[in-house]
């Protein structure tokens, strides 16, 4: 961190702290030393230059460099607590130490600029590296769900006549099914791109967490088709300040996740509960679960817990990225009898609480 | 026809009898889609693929009903939305990509009817082409004497609710909130439209009261109130009672 303190202080920030350090260099000298040992004086004014140079940048340890040689002169040269010298001696080493420290200054921030162009190289390579991952990757994701999309639709229009109606039908559910999934993948991209740029712009709105679950879930009805949902979400929770756009895809993709891992005909929960706080929310299922220590990493971009499946080992990462950015937490654990649950926590807003404030209750109609 | 017009559009086929519907999309491929979809469907069609064109067609075509892009190259869909409905008083409907409610609630703001999110399935597409092609919601509903949609039924005169024959006690407010959702059964009802409804104009901000009244309707209308069959939630934008 405190290489970054060029950086993230002001210019006059900076300036001032290098006074400070002749100040200090002055004082030190003064006491250790007094007006005896004048090289030990000089090498502790530049023992201040170097350490100026190293953390504020070249200007204000240039400044540091002239202070100290003026500071060194008023205090520590004949005649005293002036400005002026006599001595030419004096003067000789006054021109060698203010040299030394100018050269001291330039040296230093020359290895610090280079310093800074081999680190931001090096992000430069890691960066692309990502890229050319996620690239390879999202290119893989998509071409697989496209190349279905294609084979059906070629199949359907080669072999219209001959085809069986439920071989067509089969067929088309196909297509509709890949055109889907190929749309959530496109969103997950975006939402990635959003949360790798800090541009996830989060619209919270106070809302009941039912409603958020009942549209993801009412999203995914053809991907659900082999797995029996279940609910438990009581009636009592309290609101949630949420972006239901967000939440609905952070649902969407574990409820999606539970579908691809776990087997044909058996069933997913979803519920939620009143947690420390807010709400939290479960989603679990009886599949091939999680294979202990994967229960961090799976939220790591690109990180894939079973490599035979399709996917590009980005939903989790968003879940987490969105979760995070509601002030909440998510985390993974197998469930004790098989299966993997993920459970994420959505704080309860601390204004709300109070129910819709100012409407009284009524009385039934009719 | 010797419409010159008629060169962009890219089909006004159908029997005559049939509602002309204008699709507004700058993309090739939806385009073909859509007008094999509509013209299938017993819809005829006339096409443009700017803003520029739709202002033209739709004053001489007079559709029945213009579906919209909202992502048209050469004029904001809001923008459209709003000039044509300075003289322009069918439904519109446009289409949207998700993740942008703010799109959709300016271009209901600004006269359309309602919406639909790509990629939609042609069914969407048809129920929302049927219900805004029905009778206007105020002409005649008003006088009906009992509102049915699937398994729900109101007895407007006596103020009854029925879910399968079963009556239901409402509140008042929930009573107002869910004969408006019935009498627009199928279309979307903004948040401000519900609350100005139940609650007045002074409200109409008020969307976590509307939450709140809202899911107590679930409970009471519907099976499983976390997969709701009729009282959808259309996220933040409003609700649709889903018309079988």
């Amino acid at each position: 961190m405190a290489r970054e303190t060029p950086r993230t202080l002001n210019l006059a920030a900076r300036y001032l702290l290098g006074a400070l350090v002749v100040g200090i260099a002055t004082c030190t000298a003064w006491l250790s030393f007094g007006h005896n040992h004048q090289r030990d004086v000089v090498m502790t004014f530049l023992l201040g230059v170097v350490l100026a140079s190293m953390r504020l940048g070249y200007g204000p340890s240039l400044f540091v460099a002239v202070g100290s040689v003026a500071a060194y002169d008023y205090y520590f040269v004949e005649p005293y607590y002036r400005l002026t010298v006599t001595d030419p001696w004096d003067l000789i080493t006054l021109v060698i130490m203010l040299f030394v420290a100018l050269v001291i200054s330039g040296l230093t921030a020359r290895v610090r600029k280079e310093a800074a162009v081999a680190q931001s190289a090096k992000i430069q390579v890691e960066a692309e590296q990502l890229r050319n991952s996620l690239l390879s990757s999202v290119s893989h994701d998509l071409r697989t769900p496209l190349a279905v999309v294609q084979g059906a639709a070629t199949a359907l229009l080669d072999g219209w006549d001959d085809l069986p109606g439920a071989r067509r039908r089969e067929f088309l559910e196909t297509i509709s099914d890949e055109t889907l999934r190929l749309n959530r993948i496109v969103r997950n991209l975006l939402d990635m791109t959003a949360l790798d740029a800090n541009a996830l712009r989060v619209k919270k709105e106070l809302q009941p967490v039912e409603e958020v679950i009942g549209v993801a879930l009412g999203r995914l009805e053809e991907l659900l088709r082999d797995h029996p949902i279940e609910t438990d979400v009581p009636h009592d929770l309290p609101l949630v300040a949420l972006d239901a756009t967000l939440i609905d895809q952070v649902l969407v993709n574990l409820v999606e996740n539970a579908a691809k891992y776990s087997p044909a005909g058996s069933s997913i929960q979803v519920s939620a509960h009143r947690a420390a706080g807010g709400v939290e929310v479960k989603v679990a299922d009886r599949g091939t679960g999680l294979t202990p220590g994967d229960e961090e990493r799976i939220f790591e971009k690109f990180y894939r817990a079973n490599r035979t499946q399709p996917g590009m080992g980005l939903g989790l990462t968003i879940c987490r990225g969105i979760v995070r950015a509601h002030g909440g937490t998510i985390r993974a654990e197998a469930r004790p009898g098989g299966g993997a649950l993920v459970r994420f926590t959505l704080p309860a807003d601390p204004h709300a609480g109070k129910g819709p404030v100012g409407l009284p209750e009524e009385a039934d109609v009719g | 026809m010797t419409d010159p017009a008629l060169a962009d559009s890219a089909s006004a086929a159908g029997p005559s009898a049939a509602p002309l519907i204008l699709v507004v999309d700058d993309e090739p491929p939806i385009q073909r889609l859509l007008a094999a979809v509509l013209v299938d469907n017993g819809f005829r069609t006339v096409q443009a693929n700017s803003g520029k064109k739709a202002f033209t067609f739709a004053s001489t075509y007079s559709p029945a009903l213009i579906l919209l892009d909202l992502g048209l190259p050469d004029l904001d869909g809001v923008e459209i939305t709003r000039r044509l409905r300075q003289w322009y008083l069918p439904p519109i409907v446009v289409i949207s990509a998700r993740g942008r409610e703010t799109d959709k609630i300016e271009a209901l703001d600004a006269g359309a009817n309602d919406y639909l999110t790509k990629p939609f399935a042609v069914g969407e597409l048809l129920a929302r082409l049927r219900v805004w092609l029905r009778q206007p919601p105020d002409c005649g509903g008003d006088s009906a004497s009992a509102l049915e949609v699937g398994d729900l039924r109101v007895d407007l005169s006596r103020r009854l609710v029925f879910v399968e024959q079963r009556e239901v006690h409402l509140t008042l407010t929930e009573y107002k909130l869910f004969v408006t959702l019935m009498r627009n059964a199928g279309r979307v009802v903004t948040h401000r439209q519900l609350l100005e409804e139940a609650w007045g104009p002074a409200y109409s901000n008020e969307t976590q009261y509307l939450r709140v009244y809202m899911a107590r309707l679930r409970q009471k209308l519907e099976k499983n109130s976390v997969r709701p069959q009729y009282l959808l939630n259309e996220p933040g934008v409003g609700y649709r009672l889903r018309a079988p």
